[in-house]
């Protein structure tokens, strides 16, 4: 599923990739900049985390201009003259004000490198709301954010993400340098998706998908149980050729009964009496279930 | 012994009116009569249905005007939404007046996303509900060869129905037309349209519930839903569907922190919302995201504050989605509250196992219970040790222990 979120997100999307200390997201958040790039969308980057310089390093290949870098990273809280953009400009006008200044006929994108800057020192409840203003504003056509995960408070985290179409969250794998992606992608109908994949990302920030974490427990030990077949080496027969079935079936078994038998049984007709019983305190009744010995 | 001591008891029941008797039948000429809304079968009550026949048999027979259906989102909020859709849907078929609130999305979104009324279809689902007719059982005479004798009692059913129908039902995959959504009255509420006054008192309220309120206060005053308004013209319901409540965007931050500052506006809203429902013709549905909420007694509270609860946990994403007890379904229904009107008791649901599952056509809440194991693995080994263990222990079946191991 990691190459289709990758290929282009629907528009109005808005992809959280949650990621932890053990393991950085921002190979792949990288890795989603330079497809949008080459897919000839204009990129805008708030950048709070790393320098314009450290972002573009590696992104060498792919048109560079078209990727719009907002620096949040020098003075993220302005205590400079001239900051280029601090976090308190994390609203509506602002963003939409950004975004519109640098005209471009492609569809834009809005990358936030990252929410968790900005869950610190703005409330969570104004982010949500911005953010999912300015998604539907439709200044954008996707929001892709880098969150965190264990710098919050898991409601923070859920709340935010509860806005998020597709959530990717990453985490390490034991050796090597491969990580698992855990991606929740909820679709326009309410359909949510969920797929766990190993992905590997080589220097050029093009991403490998290497399969799916091999599922442990009942599929393993499935196959075994079916080779042992109990009636194989049986030393008398189980099975029924078809003339044996005949005349099996051709016996009339005890006590049953034909149609009209069973018929007049089941609908006793005008005449006849039915017995009614009503239990009684006085009843002599065994309380010794007669059919302990059946096991059903 | 069950099935025929029903059935005899019924030609009885049937007699009595002739006799004469001291006894009047409680007539309710007083009640006023709403297209879409019946008296409860148990305390008169007047009921509107949800629009998923099951859920209102689970509340007794349907919403009771005046209160508040509290439901308890899914992780990915896509059934509680079904069902909020299934309440306004049936709003507009029945001619009421709806109300729609919601953060997330526009709530025209949500109207727009209603799902098709079937209209014709009435007499289909019927039959099913009937126990089984004497005609019906003649011609599967051999479905049962061996306990044939059982063959005529009643199915069990694991689908709640009540025998007489009660709202309608839908069709998912269609959206209904817009002309029937356009007939009925809406009214919209969406906090980012309504500006915030910003005033500096100190309320207890985030300015959007206070203004969802006002709006709601001021729609049940001029529409005339009041129940103190003069009977004059004819009188009609109001649904209010209130979207995710208490979620980040109308401003609460509830979800967001385990000891929220404003920790008490979503009870304060209830209040306030309880006083203008209690006292007008107006009935709510409330989704709130419960899984983001991180103080559980505060849920509680909020649970408390409304009549109705139900929380709903979809299997999507948790292993119980690959767990074969739940294969049919697609995810658990609890009940949480039960509303206590005008009584001390309440009807408890008869049933606590309850799961759903979402079809083209219909949203079903049934009771949950085992298939029978039809697999040759079920063992009997327990049982057969227990049988040893006990037969050693009374000293008079030594050579039965040993039998337990002898297998084919």
């Amino acid at each position: 599923m990691l190459p289709e979120l990758l290929q282009g997100i629907d528009a109005g999307g808005f992809l959280i990739i949650q990621d932890s200390a053990s393991y950085s997201g921002r190979h792949l958040l990288k890795s989603f900049i330079n497809s949008a790039l080459d897919r000839e969308e204009a990129v805008h980057v708030l950048g709070f985390e790393v320098s314009e310089e450290e972002l573009k390093d590696g992104l060498k290949g792919s048109p560079i201009q078209r990727l719009h870098f907002h620096n949040a990273y020098t003075d993220p809280l302005g205590w400079t003259d001239h900051p280029a953009f601090t976090v308190h400009q994390f609203c509506l006008e602002e963003l939409t004000r950004l975004v519109k200044q640098t005209s471009h006929p492609k569809p834009a994108t809005l990358v936030i490198d990252s929410l968790s800057w900005i869950l610190r020192h703005l409330s969570p409840p104004d982010v949500c709301k911005t953010l999912q203003q300015f998604r539907k504003g439709g200044a954008v056509r996707a929001i892709i954010g880098l969150l965190h995960a264990d710098m919050h408070q898991s409601g923070t985290v859920g709340s935010v993400c509860h806005l998020a179409t597709s959530v990717i969250t990453v985490v390490p794998v034991v050796k090597g340098d491969k990580a698992v992606a855990k991606i929740t992608k909820r679709s326009k109908s309410g359909k949510v998706m969920q797929d766990e994949e190993i992905f590997s990302i080589k220097d050029d920030f093009t991403v490998i998908v290497q399969g799916k974490p091999s599922q442990h427990g009942p599929k393993q030990a499935d196959p075994k149980e079916q080779e042992t077949d109990p009636t194989a080496n049986l030393t008398f027969n189980l099975r029924l050729s078809d003339t044996e079935r005949e005349a099996k079936e051709k016996l009339a078994l005890p006590f049953v009964f034909s149609k009209e038998k069973k018929t007049a049984l089941l609908h006793s007709g005008p005449g006849s009496g039915r017995i009614l019983y009503e239990p009684d305190a006085n009843d002599d009744y065994d309380q010794e279930d007669p059919d302990d010995d059946l096991d059903v | 012994m069950a099935a025929p001591m029903s059935s005899v008891a019924k030609p009885s029941a049937e007699r009595s009116p002739f006799n004469t008797t001291s006894f009047q039948k409680k007539t309710r000429s007083k009640l006023i009569s709403i297209p879409g809304t019946r008296p409860s079968v148990q305390n008169g009550q007047l009921l509107v249905s949800t629009g998923v026949t099951s859920l209102d048999y689970l509340l007794g027979g349907g919403l009771a005007v005046g209160t508040v259906l509290l439901i308890e989102e899914d992780r990915y909020d896509s059934y509680s939404r079904m069902i909020l859709k299934y309440f306004l849907a049936e709003g507009v078929v029945c001619r009421h007046e709806l109300f729609v609130a919601a953060a997330q999305d526009n709530p025209d979104d949500i109207l727009q996303e209603l799902p098709a009324p079937i209209l014709d279809d009435v007499a289909i689902h019927k039959p099913v509900e009937q126990p089984r007719l004497s005609c019906e059982a003649q011609n599967s005479l051999d479905a049962m060869k061996i306990a044939w004798r059982y063959q005529n009692l009643p199915k069990v059913q694991s689908a709640l129905a009540s025998s007489s129908r009660f709202g309608h039902y839908y069709d998912v995959s269609k959206t209904m037309e817009p002309e029937i959504r356009q007939a009925a009255k809406c009214h919209r509420f969406y906090p980012t349209e309504h500006p915030t006054q910003s005033s500096p008192t100190h309320s207890t309220m985030p300015e959007s519930y206070s203004a969802l309120l006002k709006s709601l206060q001021e729609v049940i005053h001029r529409e005339g839903f009041d129940v103190a308004a003069p009977m004059s013209k004819s009188r009609n319901i109001l649904r209010i569907g209130l979207h995710s409540l208490g979620s980040a965007l109308w401003g609460d931050d509830l979800c967001c922190h385990d000891n929220p500052r404003n920790g008490h506006a979503l009870t304060t809203f209830l209040y306030g919302l309880r006083a203008l429902l209690r006292s007008s013709l107006s009935v709510a549905v409330v989704t709130v995201p419960s899984h983001l909420i991180q103080d559980r007694a505060l849920m509680g509270s909020v649970t408390r504050l409304c009549d109705n609860a139900i929380a709903l946990e979809s299997f999507k994403g948790s292993e119980r989605e690959t767990n074969p007890l739940y294969k049919d379904y697609h995810g658990l229904l609890h009940v949480r509250q039960v509303p206590h009107l005008n009584c001390l008791a309440s009807k408890l649901p008869d049933h606590k196992d309850l799961a759903f599952k979402l079809k083209r056509k219909q949203f079903s809440i049934e009771r949950m219970h085992l298939p029978p194991d039809l697999s040759e693995t079920v063992s009997r080994v327990s049982r057969g040790e227990l049988a040893g263990a006990v037969m050693v222990a009374s000293g008079c079946g030594s050579g039965t222990s040993g039998n337990k191991h002898l297998d084919f």
